[in-house]
């Protein structure tokens, strides 16, 4: 009987990895030349006095000296975070929430996932627009509730500087607690029938369950929304652009549309980039700890 | 691969939610109910004020009411939104850029996902060095606002030759589309049991034919967000396609950027409703048809033993 | 060049020569990136695309809403090797880095033939102009300071058409007594810095503008006279309702169509809404040059089309076409009549144009009044600081001037 001998190690390691490094060629593509290659890029044009069009001098710390000296720069940091905090959680919540009812069999499902799920679809430019008209004070509820006979009733957060950063919450989970609710609700359908049917024969109640064995298993998901979520905050713009261009005055600025401000309409490539780079930094510094603690090598399955 | 076979089927197989509806309405039911069409009344908000907003004529919503359910009833704008509204020296409305659209749509789904999921299986279960490096830049590169790439690309396109054409776009679509995709898969794949994955590679089964045959048709409930995700994304997008599409290419959203959008003219909003609904019908049938495959699921834990 | 040739490539692939007419030059096709899209603007862009049918060439439309998206889509495309044949920018400082990187084709040969140095007020010509060659042509000019005003409501409160701040300031708390928002505000930063520009040159003077925006005199912005803007224009903040952040210009405007405003500081764009609600000037509605008909500065916007690099003679032929035609004062009438600019030559009979223009036209024949906005003056970078500042003053009411003045002045020079 004849017996295969095995190959030679390097061979049979390089035949089993030819597929796959194969099936990760534009993957590595398009990290290596476009993301890495745009993102130094980007951080080589902080550097320069850009103007319209990029410039390759070099002129120090200038653009980062001027930035920090930027008082709207400087609001945008502050709108982003609690913006991001407030949004995140929304979403999740509600998102959570409307996966856990909807999967409890209720009457007309798809046309209520449709429904929490739509404001997605849309374009922001004309529903940020609608949500600018409700939220003012002489056009929307305000005024709705006002001629109805409650006169002293005021809502007026939109033209409020302390307060216009809630309304972007609020229109912004408008208009992606859906989609959270879509992801969570995937994964919940994926929960195994028995899993309900042992926890409910040992009597353990439900919210119970949905704490101690649900949420567990979610985790890959809620860790997907999670992630999807902060990609949202970090890039937020049309949503500003739409409900309040930033305003009033520069109350509800925020980091990505400071950055487009100045690469487009101010013609301050030098500035966008150096604003670009500090978010980049920021990105860089609190996601590596999370990869690190979440694909390291200590987490890998056996 | 045999053995997989029973399993593959057990998994595939529709998952309704099992048993009859509850048939009495405890507090605990009735508060979901509440809960449910509050906030389906939170949510179809907007959506009200839209469709009321563009059955109006321009005079009425001068006034301002835009609660108010409208006096003279017209559908004129729809009308217009597809077939009329000037957007430019042509006056066609957004009828123009469809198929453009769907053709740009199409190919670019089906890539990204392929790809994000091809990507995602073999970082979850297959150990490349280097690997997750590439994935943490994809990452973090998802953060930055594409328009700042937006000047190296063209100049990269340029150069490569697929500036303004369809599989620049499609490029493009793919390149941008790859972190979300990547993570969306990855952890799902890192949620299901790795007993699968050894079954299969026990029984002869290949990088490719592993994937092909086993993770990707469990995939289904992430194909779903995946192409949700994604469909959303590349038929609402607009700076990308305005530049490396190529003027034949030009989605619909450039058609709708132009009737919303003017700086200097005038508006008209009943108009401006009109063909954002009209445009986001498609990814709204998307949402719609897709639901019969929420109702399918896979039981994770499905492989018993 | 690589580039070069893609260009040539392109170039000749966008030439129109129909399968077999291989020699007549008679169809160019001229590509055009612009953002006129609304159903005024479309008609009035018509009037350019048929002029140029009419002298044998084929327009190629492409619009896209937006200044800021249009001017960056043709940027790219120049960039990208594949430049259209023209490209709108607004008249001014915009297209500096474009001409400075060599993109652009001068323009001498048609403004020679054409005399556009005769019949072009200066400042245009300086604003069209770099080291002495035409690079764009001008072909309108949107005046940016102007008082509109409902005639109906204003009766009814019992008050004559204001024609400065002061006047406006005056008759405020009787336009509130009667019921309604004396003045429709449309509360974006953009809008906020035209309105303290506007205020600026109708109120501190010609001299005081020029000097600050012009000379970014320091001293001038630390002076009394513009100590005396900066309080003027918070003084404004009374004549506005709560409702104004954030509302767009139209919604403003449609305040004062439907009486719920008295009137509105916005520049003559705002026509076209007028025109859409059916309403006539001078009968339902008014228009005022603010600083007073006869002698307020006429704040100049406007618009212009530039010509980028082309080694195609039959694309350079259309170039030429069409720069001449969109300076031809048939054309000039006829186009700005249907955008609700004035005419960029001061050569034409604007007698058919309605009453608003024919007040623009008059103010601009006097050269003292032809007053640059700002974006002729000084970069998007520089008008944009100040805007972050005035935008902050406005919005803050119990900001001091003092603060203000400060922050004006550092923004300034910043930016410098």
């Amino acid at each position: 009987m004849a017996i295969a001998l095995p190959l030679p190690a390097r061979r049979r390691r390089l035949s089993r990895r030819l597929p796959v490094m194969l099936a990760l060629v534009p993957a590595a593509f398009a990290v290596i030349v476009v993301y890495l290659g745009c993102m130094l890029w980007t951080v080589r044009l902080s550097f320069t006095s850009s103007r319209m069009l990029p410039i390759l001098d070099f002129v120090g710390l200038e653009q980062y000296a001027r930035l920090f000296g930027n008082a709207r720069f400087l609001i945008s940091v502050q709108n982003v975070v609690i913006f991001g905090a407030l949004f995140m959680l929304g979403c999740l919540v509600l998102g959570f929430l409307l996966a856990v009812f909807i999967d409890q069999r209720v009457r007309a499902e798809g046309a209520l996932r449709t429904i929490y799920l739509y404001p997605h679809a849309l374009s922001f430019i004309v529903t940020g627009l609608v949500w600018q008209w409700f939220l003012n004070p002489t056009l929307g509820l305000q005024k709705l509730v006002q001629d109805a006979g409650w006169a002293s009733f005021t809502f007026d957060w939109l033209v409020n500087r302390e307060m216009v950063i809630y309304t972007l919450v609020i229109a912004g989970v408008w208009q992606s607690a859906g989609l959270i609710m879509a992801i969570l609700l995937a994964g919940l359908r994926g929960v195994d029938e028995d899993l309900w049917k042992a926890s409910r024969v040992d009597g353990i109640p439900t919210w119970r369950v949905y704490v101690s064995v649900v949420l567990p298993i979610l985790k890959p998901m809620l860790i997907t929304s999670t992630v999807l979520l902060a990609i949202a905050v970090v890039k937020v713009y049309d949503l500003v652009v739409a409900m309040t261009n930033g305003g009033p005055g520069t109350a509800s600025e925020v980091p990505a549309k400071f950055v487009m401000d100045h690469l487009f309409e101010r013609a301050n490539v030098g500035l966008a980039t150096a604003c670009a780079t500090i978010m980049l930094v920021t990105v860089i510094a609190v996601l590596a700890p999370w990869f690190y603690a979440q694909y390291g090598p200590a987490k890998r399955r056996a | 691969m045999a053995a997989t076979v029973p399993a593959q089927r057990a998994m595939t197989t529709a998952r309704e939610p099992a048993g009859r509806r509850p048939r009495h309405l405890t507090w605990g039911r009735v508060g979901v109910y509440v809960f449910l069409i509050f906030s389906a009344l939170f949510f179809l908000l907007p959506l009200w004020i839209m469709l009321l907003t563009s059955v109006k004529t321009m005079d009425e919503i001068r006034l301002g009411n835009i609660l108010a359910l409208p006096t003279e009833f017209t559908i004129q704008p729809w009308i217009a939104a597809w077939s009329e509204a000037c957007t430019g020296l042509t006056c066609e409305g957004i009828s123009v850029g469809f198929w453009n659209s769907i053709r740009i749509l199409i190919p670019s789904v089906i890539l990204s996902i392929l790809i994000g999921a091809l990507n995602g299986y073999a970082l979850c279960f297959w150990r490349v060095r280097g690997a997750d490096l590439l994935f943490a830049i994809l990452l973090i590169g998802a953060f930055i606002p594409y328009q700042v790439f937006l000047y190296p690309l063209v100049r990269l396109f340029s150069t490569v030759g697929i500036y303004n054409s369809l599989p620049g776009i499609v490029a493009v679509h793919v390149i941008f589309g790859m972190p979300i995709m990547t993570l969306l898969f990855r952890n799902f794949y890192s949620s299901l049991p790795r007993e699968l994955f050894n079954a299969a590679r026990v029984d002869g089964g290949g990088f490719l034919t592993i994937f092909w045959r086993v993770m990707l048709p469990m995939s289904t409930p992430m194909l779903i967000v995946a192409t949700i995700l994604q469909v959303t994304g590349i038929w609402n997008d607009f700076i990308l396609g305005l530049t490396f599409a190529g003027r034949d290419n030009l989605p619909m959203t450039v058609q709708l950027n132009n009737i919303v959008n003017s700086v200097q003219g005038e508006r008209l909003y009943n108009v401006d409703m009109a063909a954002t609904v009209l445009t986001g019908l498609v990814p709204l049938v998307v949402y719609f048809v897709s639901g019969r495959w929420f109702v399918r699921g896979i039981a994770a834990g499905a492989v018993k033993g | 060049m690589r580039a070069l040739r893609s260009l040539l490539m392109h170039g000749a692939a966008g030439v129109v020569i129909a399968a077999g007419l291989a020699q007549s030059a008679a169809a160019q096709e001229a590509e055009v990136i612009h953002w006129w899209t609304s159903g005024g603007e479309s008609a009035a862009v018509k009037v350019f695309a048929e002029q140029f049918e009419e002298a044998g060439g084929t327009w190629v439309d492409n619009a896209v809403a937006g200044g800021v998206n249009a001017r960056t889509a043709g940027i790219n495309r120049i960039v990208g090797g594949d430049p259209p044949t023209a490209m709108q920018f607004n008249t001014g400082l915009q297209f500096d880095e474009v001409v400075g990187n060599g993109f652009l084709r001068d323009l001498e040969d048609v403004a020679a033939a054409g005399n556009w140095r005769d019949v072009l007020p200066e400042a245009i010509i300086k604003a069209t102009t770099r080291e002495n060659k035409f690079y764009a042509v001008p072909v309108n000019i949107h005046g940016q300071s102007w008082l509109w005003y409902n005639n109906e409501v204003l009766e009814q409160a019992g008050v004559e058409p204001p024609s400065t701040y002061e006047e406006m300031l005056e008759v405020g708390p009787k336009l509130k007594d009667a019921g309604v928002v004396p003045m429709a505000f449309s509360g974006e930063p953009n809008w906020e810095r035209f309105l303290f520009n506007s205020v600026m040159l109708a109120e501190g003077g010609s001299d005081l503008y020029l000097d600050v925006l012009g000379n970014k005199n320091i001293e001038a912005v630390q002076g009394e006279d513009f100590r005396k803007v900066a309080e003027t224009f918070g003084e404004l903040r009374d004549l506005v309702d709560e409702g104004s952040p954030g509302r767009k210009w139209n919604d403003a405007t449609n305040m004062v169509i439907t009486g719920q405003a008295a009137m509105q500081v916005m520049g003559d764009w705002a026509k076209g809404e007028f025109i859409a609600a059916g309403m006539t000037a001078g009968e339902e509605y008014g228009c005022t040059i603010l600083g007073g008909d006869d002698k307020g500065g006429y704040m100049m916007g406007g618009d212009v089309f530039v010509f980028p690099q082309t080694d195609d003679p039959a694309e350079q032929e259309a170039q030429e076409k069409l720069a001449e035609l969109m300076m031809a004062p048939e054309t000039q009438i006829e186009f700005n009549k249907k955008k609700g600019s004035v005419p960029v030559r001061l050569d034409v009979d604007v007698s058919s144009m309605d009453i608003c223009a024919q007040k623009g036209m008059a103010a601009l024949r006097d050269p003292e009044r032809q007053i640059p906005s700002d974006n002729f003056l000084t970069s998007p970078d520089m008008y944009g600081s100040l805007q972050d500042v005035i935008t902050e003053y406005w919005n803050t009411p119990s900001m001091d001037v003092e603060t203000f003045v400060e922050n004006y002045a550092s923004a300034m020079e910043a930016a410098s």
